[in-house]
């Protein structure tokens, strides 16, 4: 039950940045800067970070939908770091993701049903077109949605249930990961519990994976086994979801969690508010990344940069002063 | 409480577009009050129109849409009598607006500097152009904006999303407002930059002893921010009071609903269901009769069909528009779950 069923080693992307007379590479931007991790079957990894942090381009790079400059990724221990062809489609079949922008991710020319349909088509999963409708029937229903609704056009649907829609093409090929990018932060907050009860009732019912990306830490919480916190393209800390929120170790994690407002009005404890804006990666700080806005920088963090280390048992954190 | 601590009331605004589908009232029936140095709420989901109201009371309306009745009362006047050329010396001067977009609301065209210039050369009349940088400059610095002086000569394309609404709030600022209109300021912002953003209008405020609007959708900001919140649904207020009200006694099932479905901290509630409003909030063209919210409730009785509830009073300045506003689940349950 408890295998690895996705495992991340070392993994960089960087994109160049072209510039000057001749469009010649002048820089390169680290998107992402050296990630380690591993996910066992029917768990969900959440990924946390503010905009520009890399935690979008990890999750594309995890399924090669963009191609990592360097490491190695491992679905069910076979390297698929540099596979290709037949077998890259294979391998699609068994990881698919699901967009943040439900209004983006759906062709707005294809019906519902042939939206549903095209993975089936793609993959060679049915041969008579028959068999592939009862399949997208299966899957409308899945989702919550009714089967008059195949033959309308996506313009014809809320948010909350283009989602569900996108929810449904992932699912169509049976996969095992699922990589979730933002699935409910372009959605209202009643229609937000929705699709997260929707996506939690999936996993048991379906044993599927999950990696969950979003900038909302209390939607990762509530969703979560496991948490990674990002920071310019590092993760800076990453325990088991419990033991992060209660017992948050790196500065950076501990502004985070206390910056976010709480729907309580009596008056709470001082916040760590962090100065500054987050720096370019283009342009990254020396040191630790994260010394400019740090409460506890020294001269030290200007000059060390720090590894994630398992400070307590299972909670591994990447400060030196921790 | 004196008249004089009231500085802004709104009385049974209705506003309605007329267009090809038929006619709607994305605002309809609103009424609340705002006082001096207070932070009021407006939340809501989408479409519930929180933003049409704020709109509404500064007179920013876009055809189709007209003012069809009501009151703004802002000290004492009635902007809805008021010409146009009226309200271009209270908007900007008395009363400011705060974006949801940063990146969108300045022009990118023109330097910060200007655009901060452009407001105090308009209002405040007889400034040299000297004086009138001097205080664009202190505005910069009044936000927090590092290097003002450097800052200034920029275009807004050289700013972060934090330091452009920054620069948003120092425009706002520019004139001494009585009264600040913020329709979802940080909504486009990350969280560590919502907490500044936050602190500093929080101190703005305090600064000038200004009143405010503040719309958003988020109940923390809500909670954090305000002293008295509107909670309003397909264009009407379905509950207002204070903010303890809201959060520690909510009477209508659609606050009720909004509050159990945010994920919570600290609770050990982790990967279980999140109680959830089933169905969507309803199309304005085509409104159920009686009450807007009861294709979605639970509580939801005969008369709810048949009859439109009003706002009632309860306690102090709690009012709720529910015909079962007795029978819905108690307040304990909230006040556990909020921490």
């Amino acid at each position: 039950m408890s295998e690895s069923l996705l495992r991340a080693e070392n993994i960089v992307k960087e994109f160049p940045v072209y510039g000057g007379l001749f469009s010649k590479q002048v820089a390169s931007v680290k998107a992402v800067s050296g990630i380690s991790f591993d996910i066992k079957k029917g768990e969900t990894l959440g990924l946390v970070g503010e905009s520009g942090c890399g935690k979008s381009t990890l999750g594309r790079s995890l399924i090669r939908l963009i191609e990592p400059t360097s490491g190695k990724i491992f679905f069910k221990d076979k390297d698929i770091t540099n596979i290709h062809g037949d077998d890259l489609r294979d391998l699609r079949k068994q990881m698919q993701i699901i967009f943040q922008d439900p209004y983006a991710s759906l062709n707005p020319r294809m019906t519902i049903g042939s939206i549903l349909e095209e993975p089936l088509i793609i993959h060679h999963l049915y041969k008579t077109q028959a068999e592939r409708m009862e399949r997208v029937g299966e899957l409308i229903d899945l989702v919550g949605l009714r089967r008059e609704h195949l033959s309308r056009y996506p313009h014809e649907f809320s948010g909350g249930q283009r989602q569900r829609v996108g929810i449904a093409r992932a699912l169509a090929v049976n996969p095992e990961l699922i990589i979730c990018d933002e699935p409910v932060s372009a959605l209202d907050v009643s229609i937000q519990a929705q699709v997260i009860n929707l996506l939690m009732e999936l996993q048991q019912k379906l044993g599927l994976t999950y990696i969950f990306i979003a900038h909302d830490l209390k939607v990762v919480e509530h969703v979560s086994n496991k948490v990674a916190v990002m920071y310019l393209g590092k993760i800076v800390e990453m325990a088991d979801a419990d033991e992060l929120y209660k017992n948050p170790l790196h500065p950076y994690t501990k502004a985070l969690l206390s910056a976010i407002p709480v729907p309580d009005p009596k008056p709470r404890a001082e916040r760590i508010i962090l100065k500054g804006d987050v720096p370019s990666p283009m342009n990254p700080p020396s040191g630790c990344h994260f010394n400019p806005r740090c409460p506890w920088a020294t001269e030290e963090c200007r000059v060390q940069v720090p590894v994630l280390e398992e400070k307590v048992p299972k909670h591994f954190v990447s400060c030196i002063k921790v | 409480m004196p008249m004089s601590d009231t500085l802004l009331e709104v009385k049974n605004l209705r506003t309605k577009y007329r267009t090809e589908d038929g006619v709607i009232y994305p605002v309809d029936d609103v009424s609340f009050r705002v006082k001096k140095g207070q932070t009021l709420g407006i939340v809501g989901e989408s479409g519930c129109g929180k933003s049409q109201t704020a709109l509404s009371i500064m007179q920013l309306i876009q055809k189709p849409g007209v003012i069809e009745s009501g009151e703004v009362i802002f000290k004492g006047e009635n902007l809805l009598k008021k010409s146009d050329a009226q309200m271009r010396q209270i908007l900007g001067n008395q009363m400011a607006m705060i974006f949801q977009e940063p990146m969108t609301s300045l022009n990118p065209v023109f330097t910060i500097g200007d655009q901060i210039e452009e407001s105090i050369r308009l209002h405040k009349k007889g400034l040299s152009n000297a004086e009138i940088k001097t205080r664009a400059i202190d505005m910069l610095k009044l936000v927090g904006i590092p290097a003002p002086e450097k800052r200034y000569e920029e275009y807004p394309h050289q700013l972060s999303g934090g330091m452009r609404q920054r620069v948003m709030i120092a425009m706002a600022m520019s004139c001494n407002p009585q009264l600040i209109i913020a329709d979802e300021p940080t909504t486009a912002l990350d969280v560590t930059i919502q907490a500044q953003i936050l602190d500093l209008m929080r101190k703005v405020q305090k600064e000038f002893d200004a009143g405010m609007i503040l719309i958003t959708h988020d109940l923390g900001v809500v909670a954090e921010m305000c002293q008295e919140v509107v909670v309003m649904y397909a264009g009407k207020v379905i509950e207002y009071g204070s903010v303890e009200d809201i959060f520690y006694r909510p009477r209508h099932p659609y606050t009720i609903g909004l509050l159990k479905s945010i994920p919570h901290f600290e609770t050990g509630e982790r990967l279980q269901k999140l109680q959830t409003i089933p169905g969507l909030v309803p199309n304005l063209y085509k409104l159920p009769e009686g009450c807007r919210f009861r294709d979605r409730c639970t509580y939801a009785t005969d008369i709810c069909a048949k009859q439109e509830p009003g706002l009632e009073n309860l306690r102090g300045i709690h009012r709720v528009a529910c015909h079962n506003h007795d029978k819905t689940r108690g307040p304990n349950e909230i006040e556990g779950m909020a921490r």
